[in-house]
């Protein structure tokens, strides 16, 4: 069996070599003959977590440089109504990603008219305003997205899907335009086993997952208002230490977030209000009993350019793991105040530090902590965070 | 009457002259395309790439001057309505999530006068003064 970190590291030489180059910047690659030129674009990132009282994605309490990320992509515009693409990705983030590479997303897109494309391959989840950028940090303010909306422990689930979209914008004249997206398919898992826990994943499908995006880019310049739509059933396959038999565990959610941006000169502000609502459906509901939960979660966010290599950001953030349960114990929510300061060394390199105070421990990974109950964890913590990107 | 009349041209051309030297920029074409005149809203569009073709359905191929160009903030901010930095941003969010690339970018006026020049449909802008080699300025509404 292969060593996943040798893909990875063949990967890191490739980027290295590639941003150490003269010319390092989006590479753009002649080709002979009549092909049009290959883009290629890429970014490293390596990250320090430090946080008190509780571990937070890693063992954060003692500080933890688990916090990678490594992406390659090649876009070929083939003709001028088709492109291919795929991205090579890896990351590690406390036990999640372990090193390994992975075709992150690839697609051929047909671009018939402005009002209407196709993609076809794995394609990136329209969810919210950010979920199908949340990997790119250069692209942002922040280090950690807002983590009620868009949870990094929860990437391999959210993040794109295998299948089928269609997309377009609509030019609304003097009413804005229209960017849409509305996609179908599965998603692959590749579910590792939590230490510690007493059940055993035996098989892991996604039989659907279908939505999508609506945002209205209004008259007001800078300013979208949008909706996204996401169904998808987990059916999870368990071996329990207390029933000799498999029990199959369905899992049927429906999610949708309203959103709301405002781009204007060097400011961005945003916010989201989402449900996540989740069933769940057992073989043996003597030890899985049928449920059904709704989770809250919101943001809002602000974010500043004060000069050309100075940015500031904030955000506060909610999450309700149960609606009915709002406010009963720190374990039933989770709010976080987030301060970030990015600088931009140059066009390929950015740092960035963030400082957040966290009230409750929802969203915390048991574990990660000794396999304690969320309610028996630190109610108030704080959590550092410093990251650096480089990217072209 | 004769006077009157110059001095009206001479009035129309000086407010020309203002109008080209407060925005710092010349939006030019193709030599053969048939565009005039574009909406504000449209060029938007066009170089955020939401807009791809023109009406006789030519690919629209923008064109952009290099980040650190007077012309280029000029034009972010007037037409694009963000800072260069922003709109760096939200081409970061289209290649790395595979939704499209930006503009090509050309290191300095000269360069993209010769894109332009070079490339059925293309579009691009220039700072105020530049010679078009050919290419067509075009009035942004």
């Amino acid at each position: 069996m292969s060593d996943p970190r040798r893909g990875t590291q063949r990967l890191i030489a490739a980027l290295a070599a590639l941003l150490a180059a003269p010319q390092a910047r989006s590479a753009e690659l002649a080709l002979p003959g009549e092909i049009p030129d290959l883009q290629l674009h890429g970014f490293i990132s390596q990250g320090y977590l430090l946080s008190s009282g509780n571990n937070y994605f890693a063992n954060t309490t003692r500080g933890s440089f688990e916090f990678s990320e490594v992406g390659l992509n090649f876009t070929l515009p083939a003709t001028d109504r088709l492109r291919l693409g795929m991205q090579l990705f890896s990351r590690q983030l406390g036990p999640l990603g372990d090193y390994r590479a992975v075709l992150d997303w690839y697609y051929l897109d047909y671009h018939w008219r402005d009002w209407l494309g196709i993609r076809a391959g794995r394609v990136k989840l329209p969810f919210g305003l950010y979920n199908d950028t949340s990997d790119i940090d250069a692209a942002r303010t922040a280090v950690l997205l807002p983590q009620s909306i868009y949870p990094a422990e929860n990437r391999d689930f959210l993040l794109a899907q295998t299948g089928g979209e269609l997309y377009g914008y609509a030019d609304l004249q003097s009413g804005g335009g229209l960017d849409y997206r509305l996609y179908a398919g599965t998603i692959f898992l590749d579910l590792k086993p939590t230490p510690g826990s007493p059940t055993t994943v035996l098989n892991l499908d996604v039989p659907y997952v279908g939505g999508g995006r609506v945002m209205w880019n209004t008259p007001l310049e800078g300013l979208r208002l949008g909706g996204s739509l996401q169904f998808l059933r987990l059916d999870f396959d368990l071996l329990t230490p207390v029933s000799p038999a498999s029990i199959m565990v369905k899992l049927p959610a429906t999610l949708w977030v309203a959103s709301a941006e405002y781009v204007v000169r060097d400011w961005l502000f945003a916010a989201e209000y989402s449900r996540w609502l989740v069933k769940t459906e057992s073989s043996n509901t003597e030890i899985f009993a049928n449920s059904s939960t709704t989770s809250e979660r919101g943001y809002a966010l602000a974010s500043y350019r004060v000069n050309s290599w100075l940015q500031t950001g904030a955000y506060y953030s909610i999450f309700f793991p149960d609606v009915d349960k709002r406010g009963n114990g720190r374990e039933t929510r989770q709010n976080d105040v987030a301060l970030t300061l990015r600088f931009d060394v140059n066009r390929y390199w950015l740092v960035k530090l963030e400082g957040h105070y966290l009230r409750g421990t929802a969203a915390l990974n048991p574990s990660l902590n000794s396999n304690l109950p969320l309610s028996a964890l630190q109610p108030d913590w704080a959590l550092f965070a410093v990251k650096t990107t480089a990217y072209f | 009457m004769r006077l009157r009349g110059f001095i009206l041209v001479l009035l129309l051309s000086a407010a020309a002259a203002a109008a080209s030297w407060s925005s710092g920029f010349v939006v030019i074409v193709h030599p053969k395309s048939p565009v005039t005149r574009v909406e504000r809203k449209f060029l938007a569009e066009v170089f955020f790439r939401r807009a791809t073709r023109w009406s006789d359905d030519t690919p629209i191929r923008p064109v952009d001057l290099v980040p650190d160009s007077p012309a280029r903030m000029r034009f972010s901010q007037a037409v694009l309505a963000r800072s260069v930095a922003s709109v760096r941003s939200y081409w970061q969010q289209r290649i790395f999530s595979g939704q499209g690339l930006p503009p090509p970018e050309m290191a300095d006026d000269g360069a993209v006068v010769d894109y332009v020049a070079s490339h059925s449909g293309a579009i691009g802008y220039v700072a105020a003064g530049t010679s078009l080699n050919g290419t067509r300025a075009v009035e942004v509404e």
